[in-house]
C-alpha cells in the first residue's frame, strides 16, 4: 500500500535523526524522570496512598512530557524549507500525518517504558504484577494523545506563543482519554483486571480509532501553506 | 448573504427578539410559580436550559462554518465561524455562571464538578482556545484554515466529552449527589413550561440578532480592508 | 426571601453582560460604517 510504503519511509527518516542527536528523546527521559521527584515533594506518597495516586500522577508526566515532545516535533523540518519541500513532494500529506504521529508515539512510549518503572522503584509499589497491562492501556493513551497532538502542533506551527497555545488547545480536548485511561488504570491497580472499566476501553479504542481516521483525512487541509 | 444582513429584516429580527425577551421575562419572573422543590431559585433555569442550547447550537455553527471554508474557501464562511465562537463564548460563560448561582442555594456550594457544569466548563475551554489559535496566528488564511481544523476537531469530540464526563460522574458518585442534576420533567407545571419555552425563543432570536450584526461587522472590515489596498 | 437575591443576581449578571456586548458591537459597527463612508468619500474626491 502506497500510503504505508511512504509512512515508513518518512517515519524511518525521523527515527534515524533522533537516534543521531537524540535530542527530543533524552530532554523528554529527563524531565519526565523530573516530574516523578517534583510529585515526591508536592505529595504526601505514602505506600497507601501511592495505589491510588499512580494513573494521575503517570498522567500528568505523561501529559506535560508529552507536550514537550510535541512542540519538537516539526523542529527538523524547520530549517532550509524542509517542510515546504515536503509538502510539494508528490507524498500523501496522509501518510506525513501517520509519520510523525508514530514517531511521536515511539517517543512517548519510550519514556513509558522508562518511567513507569522508575514510578514502581521510586515509590515502592507493592507488586509489579500490573505493570505490562498498565503499558498497554497508557499506550492507547498516548496513541490518543498523539494522534490529537500532531494535529494540533501542525495547526499551530506558525502561531505565536505556540508552546503555550498548544496545550491551551489540547488539554480539553483530551478529557476523554485522560478520564478512560485513569479509569481503567485504576482498576487494572485495584482489581488486577478491568471488569467495569471495560467501557472505559471501548471508549479510549473508539478515540483512538475515530481521530486516527480524521487526522488522515483531514491532514491535507491542515499542512496548507 | 446580503439580505441576512439587510436592514430591514435586522430590525424586525431585533423587535421580535425584544419583545420575547421582555415576555420571557415576564413568565419567568411573575407569572410562573414557584419550584416546589427548588422554590424561586427555579427561575434561574429559565435563563439557564436556553443558554446551554445556544451555547451548542453555536458550537454547531463554528463546526459548519469551519467545513463549508476549508471545502469552498469562502470568507463568509470564515466569518460565520468566527462570529458564532464569539457570541458562542458569551453564552457558554454565562451559562456557567447561571449554573454556579443556581447551585448556590441548591447545593450549599458555589461550585460542584457535576456533570452539567464540568462540561459547560469543557466548552467554554475549547471556544477560547479557538478564539485564541485565530488571534495568535498571524497570517489571516492559514488563522482561518487552522481555526476551522480545531473547530472540526472540536466539534466531532464534543460527543466524546459528554459520555466520559457523564460516566465520571454517574459511575462513581453516591445517588445523592445525583439527584439534583435530574430535572423532575414528569409532572411539571405548565406555566413553568410556558416560561421556559418563551425564554428559549427569546434566546434563540436575540442569538441569530446579535450573529447578524457580527456578520455585517465582519462584512464591513472586509470591504475596509479592500478599499484600503485600492 | 433569600431565593430571590440569587434569582436577581443571576439575571441581573445575564442581562447586564447581553447588554454591554450588544453595545459594544453597534459602537464596532459604527465606527466601521464611519471608516468605510470616510474611504468612500476619499475615493470619490
Amino acid at each position: 500500500m502506497k500510503l504505508l510504503r511512504q509512512t515508513l519511509l518518512l517515519l524511518r527518516k525521523d527515527l534515524l535523526l533522533e537516534l543521531r542527536r537524540h535530542e527530543s528523546l533524552m530532554t523528554m527521559f529527563f524531565f519526565g524522570a523530573l516530574l516523578l521527584f517534583v510529585f515526591n515533594f508536592s505529595f504526601e506518597l505514602t505506600p497507601a496512598r501511592v495505589s491510588e495516586l499512580a494513573p494521575g500522577l503517570l498522567w500528568l508526566a505523561f501529559l506535560f512530557t508529552g507536550t514537550l515532545g510535541l512542540t519538537q516535533l516539526f523542529e527538523g523540518e524547520r530549517g532550509n524549507h524542509c517542510l515546504d519541500a515536503l509538502l510539494m513532494s508528490p507524498i500523501d500529506r496522509g501518510a506525513l500525518f501517520l509519520a510523525k504521529t508514530c514517531f511521536n508515539i515511539v517517543l512517548m512510549g519510550l519514556v513509558e517504558l522508562v518511567v513507569m518503572p522508575l514510578f514502581w522503584i521510586l515509590f515502592s509499589l507493592p507488586s509489579w504484577q500490573p505493570l505490562p497491562a498498565l503499558f498497554l492501556i497508557v499506550f492507547l493513551g498516548n496513541v490518543g494523545f498523539c494522534v490529537l497532538g500532531t494535529i494540533l502542533a501542525a495547526v499551530t506551527l506558525k502561531a505565536r506563543a505556540r508552546e503555550l497555545l498548544l496545550p491551551l488547545v489540547l488539554f480539553p480536548l483530551m478529557v476523554p482519554v485522560i478520564l478512560a485511561t485513569i479509569r481503567c488504570m485504576e482498576a487494572l491497580l485495584r482489581f488486577g483486571e478491568l471488569g467495569d472499566a471495560l467501557p472505559w476501553l471501548r471508549l479510549l479504542i473508539g478515540f483512538d480509532v475515530i481521530f486516527l481516521t480524521v487526522g488522515i483525512l483531514i491532514f491535507d487541509w491542515v499542512v496548507d501553506v | 448573504m446580503p439580505q441576512v444582513t439587510g436592514k430591514k429584516r435586522k430590525g424586525i429580527l431585533g423587535a421580535a427578539t425584544l419583545v420575547f425577551i421582555i415576555a420571557g421575562l415576564y413568565w419567568g419572573l411573575v407569572k410562573a410559580p414557584p419550584d416546589a422543590y427548588q422554590g424561586d431559585s427555579q427561575r434561574i433555569m429559565y435563563l439557564h436550559i436556553p443558554s446551554i442550547l445556544t451555547a451548542y447550537l453555536s458550537f454547531f455553527l463554528v463546526f459548519l462554518g469551519s467545513c463549508l471554508y476549508l471545502w469552498k474557501r469562502e470568507k463568509r464562511d470564515d466569518s460565520l465561524a468566527h462570529a458564532a465562537a464569539e457570541i458562542g463564548v458569551l453564552f457558554t460563560a454565562l451559562t456557567i455562571i447561571e449554573g454556579s448561582i443556581w447551585g448556590r442555594p441548591t447545593w450549599g456550594v458555589w461550585w460542584t464538578w457535576d456533570a452539567r457544569l464540568t462540561l459547560t466548563a469543557i466548552l467554554l475551554l475549547i471556544f477560547i482556545g479557538y478564539l485564541m489559535l485565530r488571534a495568535l496566528v498571524e497570517d489571516e488564511s492559514r488563522a482561518a484554515s487552522s481555526a476551522a481544523i480545531l473547530g472540526i476537531i472540536g466539534f466531532l469530540d464534543i460527543p466524546l466529552i459528554h459520555m466520559s464526563v457523564y460516566w465520571w460522574r454517574t459511575l462513581h458518585q453516591p445517588p445523592s449527589i445525583l439527584r439534583p442534576d435530574k430535572v423532575p420533567w414528569e409532572n411539571i407545571h405548565p406555566e413553568l413550561l410556558t416560561a421556559l419555552a418563551i425564554n428559549f425563543v427569546a434566546f434563540v432570536l436575540l442569538y441569530f440578532y446579535l450573529l447578524s450584526h457580527r456578520l455585517r461587522l465582519s462584512e464591513m472590515r472586509e470591504e475596509i480592508k479592500s478599499r484600503r489596498m485600492n | 426571601m433569600v431565593m430571590w437575591g440569587y434569582v436577581i443576581l443571576a439575571y441581573g449578571i445575564v442581562w447586564g453582560a447581553i447588554l454591554l456586548y450588544t453595545l459594544s458591537l453597534k459602537r464596532r459597527c459604527r465606527a466601521a460604517e464611519n471608516e468605510l463612508q470616510r474611504l468612500g468619500a476619499r475615493k470619490e474626491s
